[in-house]
């Protein structure tokens, strides 16, 4: 390249363009080609990696107990074909009516602690444009932001113009069913501290702000809050608040930390506060344990099987199909004016 | 800018607007009549009131004010920009689901990026401006000259330019420091033409030399207002109440420059933008590349996707929205939520759906496209030494850069011949005189006749001596005074005469022989003047009026003297014509026409004697012909004076005929051009440029088909056409000629109408004949290839619209098709019938100003640069020095740019589809609400930081297999014709894999986090998800884009790394604070995620399986439907890239093995091209002498004022002056 150089420099006025690997196309580089045999390889690499990690993380769940108890229906004297929504919601929302309800749960396998009490609601939808963007941060996380209530409406004042706090429809619409176990006529304790992620508790709630104004309308959407305890401990509020994805969700309600063993009769009074018959959504009650990956979830496991298992058969049908069809790789009969040029000949 | 220098200026140009014809002269109460302009010489004062424009120019586009609307409009008139103006504007008010910068961000840096390049364009053109405003010039000031910057130059001021220095504005031909008042110029920068051209004062100013004298000049100068035609001008010069008539030979155009001449002096007439240069100055029609306009109808597509996927969501939530959701508090107090009027919901939630889904228009890609093609053009083409002509030491030069990948679909190549094919280096090879042929050289052409015809030729030994250029030519019966003893020594003697005085040529340099260089319009004639000089009559001088000649061995041998011509008349060559004549007086007085032409007229115009000497000498002609060689007829006539004087009465009223002046000299040359007495004929080699029947043999092979047009014969073309293997003994050649005895025989009758009939019905029986043979052979076994040759005359007929379509039909089934004796015009139809008719992409490819019409016409024009004229290049859109570096041009670069800019944009649809999608399927769970799935940064990041980098790359270096391979498979090339990988099918294919990936992507990602994620048992948030999503959105598409790819460099490691991490980077630093002021949806978001094991098994999973049937799908592809260059890959997978090597060694100046082959062959003597054309057809050559008798030339449609203002050859003003 330096002698290239000195005789680029002795005729000056040379037009010659400068060699170099960038300009003349000529980088450095590998070119994979997907041969048949590679495929194979990378499919049955698929499947050596998925099939076990599948089947790990499906065991890992496989473990995991899981009861689920749809109580809706069942917690309300009114019954769904004879009775409409509006006067099922209107049950719900007399605050007069006793809305307490028992249910029994067989536990079906041994239940260690940490055991994760969730509510369940179904259709709806805390993902709704109107709904997740009816909140104030800064109101939640600074008490001197407490009147920044622009974002929230249509909760966003009371109609003498003081600002609610927490205000908007998410705060407002708080899930306020409350559950109380017992076994065997002893009540099993329900830990509901540090139920929500812990970023949210020190960052985003702030423990200087208290709730004012709280469902103080004419309208009631959901639980109240004691004015007393600051945001940042009012750990239900907190979790609601973490708007859920899919209109179908789980939320943390406590943890039972003693043991559940198999075949324990587990007795759940539940106070059916919240409406969801309004809009038909149905509300459940789910005790969970968690393995290391998490809640009862297969789900992770079986994609991991299914893309594994897709592989392995893809890699044994394409080794089959090599065996018996092989193609020579780099053929030069395989291109196709070569092809033409064969088929012309034939005819 | 525009702007600053107007203030700076001064203020002559303040009222520049007013127009300068209606303003009225007080002084000399002088109406200035319209179309008219006064100007009064010498008299700044008398010319102020009439407000002429300055001299300063500007080709900016921009000023500093006008710069961001201007700049800004420009790009909104672009669709995609536009859409996205309205979606930001949307986007502000509330019925969008996103914060403006979602969508103002991209557009903003879209625009930044583009107004920056503008910018800084424009800067350099402003600087190219400053430069030449304010290089100096010397202006008569106070009896003296004064260097003066151009920009204050103004009307009637007189300057002095040096030799070699540039007129920097159009300027009144005052006087010179020639003799006879003459000064030559060079008009490179105007036309391209290197030739000098003489202009002539009038003799009434010959005088105004010095300053004291010119300061006494005081001259009115009526004349035509400004215009833009380069080579007509008329006016007066009233000089002490004498009214002298002025023409385009006074007229010295800025632009041009003064060569041979010490200085001169001149009035300046027009100014600044009312030169003819910048008058001139016209956009070139910028061209689209098809793939761009097919680029237009997906983003069409994609509009009207859009649209469907917003009525659907609108439908939707109209349907959706009800009461019973109380906690969403539907209600009258926002329209777009109030359930009762659903009609109205569903109409705004179209709104607010248009702009979340704005990024499925790939709002980057034509910014990107543009970068990519850009670059490719700059760097790659410009760059390429493979293209790089070491003798003329010219590199290609892409002249625009959107049409790279149109390269890489050409199908049809339209390629000139002289020039193009051959070299148009004329070189003296044979003569005939009087009756006898002298030269014993060896053409290409019979070299290939007879290798044809299966005799083993010896390429010939002929002597190493270092011949002149354009003299060919050895017979030791003419040479060194040889002659002398031939029986023909007359005649001989006569020839040479003939050859030195006859013709419009330019002597240049030192009066030797060894030394001197002469200018000639066409590379014939210099070959012609050359050969005289060879043979001992050495021109060496012109004056206007005389040619100085020095002969030897005239009178004895060894004997030299110096005789001097007088030239009388110069009957000028034009097309009608096809001859040139000069009237000389010998010293003794004796009287002589010589003329040399084109056979034909030649023998029209013979007397009636010597009928032996004329059959011989045609037969030569026809052997002269066969054998390529243009030929000329030489001839001359001894005139009485008499005879003279009264021709040259009529000759010199003709020459003042203010009406028709052209058509009634060529009646008055006919008077005296006629009882010739033939001396003999030339014949001239044209030789084909190296490489060229393996260019067009591979092209072919490529499946590209050449059409020649030349104006050459038939028989010349089609020998040329078998020189460089177009055409083969194994065609079916179709002939449609004029020549026939039918169609003289109807000539002979004279009846024009009749004439006219016949040859039509002729032409289309022709075709329809050749189009029934044409199916036939097509149906055929063997199926040959077909080959189609058509003359002018014919083709004028075919073109009509009643037999276009047999035409094209015929023609296109022929792979190889010559048409000959095509006018410039012609070629330029036949190119637009293949291009609208047919619809196939066309190239043409030419040299000359002859060419420019077909150039324009293709979608594609290529220029030859590197050679004398400079026509070809300034029309065209790329220019290379070799026809054979089309192979380089067309099968790497091309294919190259069509397969990158193909999968840029295929990959562009597929990853914005891809990245909508995901977010589409979300409003179906969110109650058709348009809720956005992600944060506002993420969207609008996506498109011009997560996924960019990387697509340029690939836009850059993806190449499928290196140079060297293709061009030894042209055959992949198809692939490009055929369009294979931007159809619809290819896009469909993408879309439903955009479709799999996006639904993969969501559904997997949704549906695995909605249970407990940590083994505290808590849950995510919807944030939570979508960033978890929108990281495996990234990484799929990112790694996609891997697995397209043929090669893997550094680069695209770095890129693709780069780019995920790039968004790891972001994302850790946009969740970790706290933004005042913001939603802080996505606080801290990342580190919970991260804190999951859920997030690394997610990871892992989702983009595996979203790419997973495109793994299947690429491997099943390649293994059962393979391309044809993945069998190539596969063929020549084992063997490295070697074409290293090969460039090292050209970078050293040597060359491979198969470059010194080729570069041996070419050297060797024997081979040359061949042509039968008369000599005279070459390009440039009409409009040379058209220029110089003043005689308006159709306008050129080249760029002028920008190569009239282009820098380097500019900025040498200054320092010269």
């Amino acid at each position: 390249m330096s002698s290239e150089d000195d005789s680029s420099q002795s005729h000056s006025k040379s037009k010659k363009p400068k060699y170099s690997r960038f300009t003349q196309q000529e980088l450095p580089s590998c070119k994979p080609i997907l041969t048949p045999g590679l495929v194979i390889g990378i499919l049955l690499c698929f499947a050596i990696v998925f099939i076990p990690i599948g089947l790990i993380t499906f065991t890992a769940t496989e473990n995991v107990v899981e009861l689920v108890d749809r109580y809706d229906e069942d917690c309300i004297p009114l019954k769904s074909p004879h009775n409409s929504e509006n006067e099922r919601a209107g049950f719900i929302r007399d605050a007069g009516t006793n809305k307490t309800c028992v249910r029994t749960l067989i536990i079906p396998k041994k239940m260690k602690p940490p055991i994760y009490v969730y509510y369940q609601l179904d259709n709806f939808y805390q993902n709704h444009r109107r709904y997740v963007k009816s909140r104030s941060d800064h109101q939640l996380r600074y008490a001197s932001h407490v009147s920044e209530t622009k974002t929230c409406e249509p909760e966003a004042t009371t109609n003498d113009n003081q600002p609610i706090v927490p205000c908007g429809l998410i705060a407002w619409s708080l899930f306020n069913d409350t559950y109380r176990f017992s076994r065997n006529d002893t009540s099993l304790e329900i830990n509901k501290k540090d139920i929500a992620w812990h970023s949210e508790r020190t960052k985003k709630f702030s423990s200087q702000v208290y709730p004012k104004n709280f469902q103080s309308g004419s309208l009631i959407g959901g639980g109240k809050l004691d004015e007393k305890i600051p945001l940042s401990e009012q750990e239900d509020l907190i979790v609601w608040m973490r708007t859920a994805a899919l209109p179908t969700f789980r939320k943390l309600y406590g943890r039972i930390e003693t043991d559940l063993e198999a075949n324990d009769q587990i007795t759940v009074v539940i106070q059916n506060n919240y409406n969801t018959y309004s809009f038909s959504g149905k509300k459940k009650l789910v005790i969970s344990t968690a393995s290391w990956i998490g809640g009862k979830n297969d789900f992770l496991g079986k994609m991991y099987m299914a893309v594994g298992g897709t592989s392995l058969l893809l890699a044994i049908i394409f080794t089959v199909l090599y065996l018996l069809k092989p193609r020579p790789l780099g053929g030069p009969t395989y291109l196709s004016w070569n092809r033409n040029r064969a088929a012309v000949r034939e005819s | 800018m525009a702007g600053w220098r107007g203030s700076r200026g001064g203020g002559e140009r303040a009222v520049e607007h007013i127009s300068s014809s209606r303003s009225i002269r007080l002084g000399k109460v002088q109406p200035q009549a319209p179309g008219h302009r006064t100007v009064f010489c010498n008299d700044r004062e008398a010319n102020a009131l009439a407000r002429f424009k300055g001299n300063s120019v500007s080709t900016t586009k921009y000023d500093v004010i006008t710069f961001l609307p201007k700049g800004l409009f420009e790009q909104f008139r672009r669709v995609a920009n536009l859409y996205f103006l309205m979606i930001s504007i949307l986007s502000c008010t509330p019925v969008s689901p996103v914060s403006p910068v979602t969508n103002v961000l991209p557009l903003a840096l879209v625009l930044l990026v583009s107004l920056i390049k503008e910018a800084w364009e424009d800067w350099k053109r402003f600087q190219n401006d400053m430069a030449i405003n304010n290089s100096t010039v010397e202006v008569l000031q106070d009896q003296k000259w004064v260097f003066t910057p151009w920009k204050k130059l103004q009307v009637g001021d007189i300057v002095k330019v040096n030799q070699d220095g540039f007129f920097p504005a159009d300027l009144l031909f005052l006087a010179s420091t020639n003799p006879d008042g003459v000064c030559y110029i060079e008009t490179a920068n105007l036309d391209g033409e290197t030739n000098l051209k003489i202009r002539k004062a009038l003799e009434k100013t010959w005088d105004y030399l010095t300053p004291e004298k010119v300061s006494e000049f005081k001259g009115e100068l009526q004349c035509e207002q400004p215009n833009n035609s380069l080579y007509t001008f008329t006016g007066n010069l009233i000089i002490s109440k004498q009214t002298l008539p002025l023409s385009p030979n006074q007229l010295l155009l800025r632009g041009c420059s003064l060569r041979n001449t010490d200085y001169i002096v001149g009035a300046v007439i027009f100014t600044g933008h009312e030169t003819k240069v910048m008058m001139n100055s016209m956009k070139i029609p910028s061209k689209r590349s098809t793939l761009e306009k097919k680029l237009d109808k997906l983003i069409l597509t994609l509009f009207t996707v859009l649209f469907c996927m917003c009525l659907l969501g609108a439908i939707g939530s109209g349907i959706f929205i009800n009461r019973k959701y109380y906690y969403l508090r539907f209600d009258k107090s926002e329209k777009q939520f109030d359930p009762d009027n659903r009609v109205v919901v569903g109409i705004l939630t179209f709104f607010t759906l248009i702009t979340l889904y704005s990024p499925i228009i790939p709002i980057s890609l034509y910014v990107s496209v543009e970068m990519i093609k850009f670059i490719q053009s700059t760097q790659f083409i410009n760059n390429d030494l493979r293209m790089y002509h070491a003798e003329s030491n010219t590199p290609a030069l892409a002249r625009t850069s959107n049409l790279n990948e149109e390269l890489g679909q050409v199908e049809y190549i339209f390629s000139d011949k002289t020039g193009t094919l051959t070299r148009n280096l004329m070189e003296f090879f044979k003569c005939s005189i009087g009756g006898e042929i002298y030269g014993t050289g060896v053409s290409e052409i019979e070299m290939g006749t007879a290798q044809r015809s299966g005799v083993k030729v010896e390429a010939q030994k002929q002597s190493n001596v270092a011949r002149e250029k354009g003299f060919n030519f050895d017979d030791a019966r003419l040479m060194r005074g040889a002659w002398r003893n031939e029986p023909n020594s007359d005649s001989c003697k006569e020839f040479f005469r003939c050859l030195a005085i006859c013709h419009t040529v330019l002597p240049e340099g030192e009066e030797t022989p060894e030394k001197i260089r002469y200018q000639a319009a066409s590379p014939d004639e210099a070959a012609l003047v050359t050969a005289a000089k060879s043979f001992g009559f050495f021109f060496y001088k012109r004056s206007p009026t005389t040619i100085s000649v020095r002969e030897s061995h005239v009178e004895k041998m060894g004997k030299v003297q110096d005789v001097q011509y007088e030239i009388l008349n110069v009957l000028e060559f034009n097309s009608t014509r096809k001859r040139q004549s000069v009237v000389c007086r010998y010293p003794d007085g004796r009287l002589v026409l010589y003329c040399k032409g084109a056979d034909t007229v030649i023998y029209e115009r013979l007397a009636d004697q010597g009928n032996e000497l004329k059959s011989v000498t045609r037969e030569h002609l026809e052997q002269f012909g066969a054998s390529g060689l243009r030929t000329l007829c030489l001839a001359y006539r001894n005139l009485s004076p008499d005879l003279y004087e009264s021709w040259n009465d009529k000759y010199i009223q003709a020459k003042s005929a203010l009406n028709d002046r052209e058509k009634k000299l060529d009646e008055v040359a006919e008077l005296i051009e006629k009882d010739l007495i033939l001396i003999g004929a030339t014949a001239i080699e044209d030789k084909l440029q190296e490489g060229v029947p393996a260019c067009i043999e591979t092209l072919a092979r490529a499946g590209i088909k050449i059409w020649v047009l030349t104006g050459d014969k038939m028989e010349t073309a089609i020998n040329i056409a078998y020189a460089c293997k177009l055409i083969n003994n194994n065609m079916k050649q179709f002939i449609i000629s004029c020549e026939t005895d039918a169609i003289r025989e109807v000539e002979d009758k004279g009846d024009p109408v009749e004439l006219a009939r016949f040859m039509k019905e002729t032409v289309k029986n022709e075709l329809k004949k050749c189009q029934e043979e044409a199916q036939q052979y097509l149906h055929s076994v063997s199926r040959p290839k077909l080959a189609l040759v058509i003359d002018g005359k014919c083709l004028m007929y075919a073109l009509d619209p009643s037999l276009r379509v047999t035409l094209l039909n015929v023609s296109l089934n022929c792979s190889a098709v010559v048409c000959c004796r095509v006018s410039p015009l012609q070629k330029a139809q036949v190119t637009s019938l293949v291009r609208k008719g047919a619809n196939r992409i066309t190239l043409s490819i030419g040299d000359g100003a002859n060419d420019v019409s077909m150039i324009q016409a293709a979608h594609v024009g290529v220029g030859i640069s590197g050679q004398e004229g400079m026509q070809a290049v300034m029309a065209s859109d790329f220019a290379i020095a070799q026809f054979r570096f089309l192979t380089e041009l067309l099968l790497v670069h091309g294919r190259w740019s069509y397969l990158r800019i193909c999968k840029v944009v295929t990959y562009f649809f597929y990853k914005n589809l891809t990245f909508t999608l995901t977010q589409f399927w979300f409003t179906f769970q969110t109650g058709y609400s348009g809720q956005r799935f992600y944060d506002d940064w993420f969207q609008s990041l996506y498109n011009v930081i997560f996924t960019a980098l990387p697509v340029i790359i690939i836009g850059l270096f993806d190449k499928d297999v290196n140079a060297s391979l293709s061009k030894k498979y042209p055959e992949l090339y198809k692939e490009g014709i055929r369009n294979v990988f931007f159809k619809w099918r290819v896009v469909a294919t993408w879309a439903f894999f955009a479709i799999y990936q996006s639904l993969v992507l969501y559904h997997l990602v949704v549906a695995s986090s909605s249970r407990a994620v940590n083994s505290a048992g808590k849950m995510f948030g919807v944030w939570d998800v979508s960033t978890m999503a929108f990281t495996c959105v990234v990484i799929t598409v990112n790694l996609r884009l891997l697995m397209m790819c043929n090669n893997i460099t550094r680069w695209h490691h770095i890129s693709v790394g780069g780019s995920i991490l790039a968004w790891f980077i972001f994302v850790f630093i946009y969740s970790g604070f706290v933004l005042p002021k913001a939603q802080e949806n996505i606080y801290f978001v990342i580190y919970v995620l991260m804190s999951t094991f859920y997030f690394y098994f997610t990871l892992l999973l989702v983009p595996v399986a979203a790419l997973f049937g495109d793994f299947v799908y690429l491997g099943v592809q390649r293994w059962f439907f393979p391309y044809d260059y993945q069998i190539v890959q596969e063929i020549h997978r084992h063997e490295a890239d070697n074409s290293r090597i090969g460039l090292l060694e050209i970078g050293n100046n040597d060359l491979t093995p198969d470059e010194a082959r080729s570069y041996a062959i070419m050297q060797l003597p024997g081979q040359k091209s061949k042509h039968t054309g008369f000599a005279f057809d070459s390009p440039g050559y009409e409009s040379f002498f058209a220029s110089q008798a003043g005689v308006y030339v159709p306008q050129k449609a080249w760029d002028v004022a920008r190569r009239a203002s282009m820098k380097p050859s500019w900025s040498k003003t200054p320092r010269k002056n």
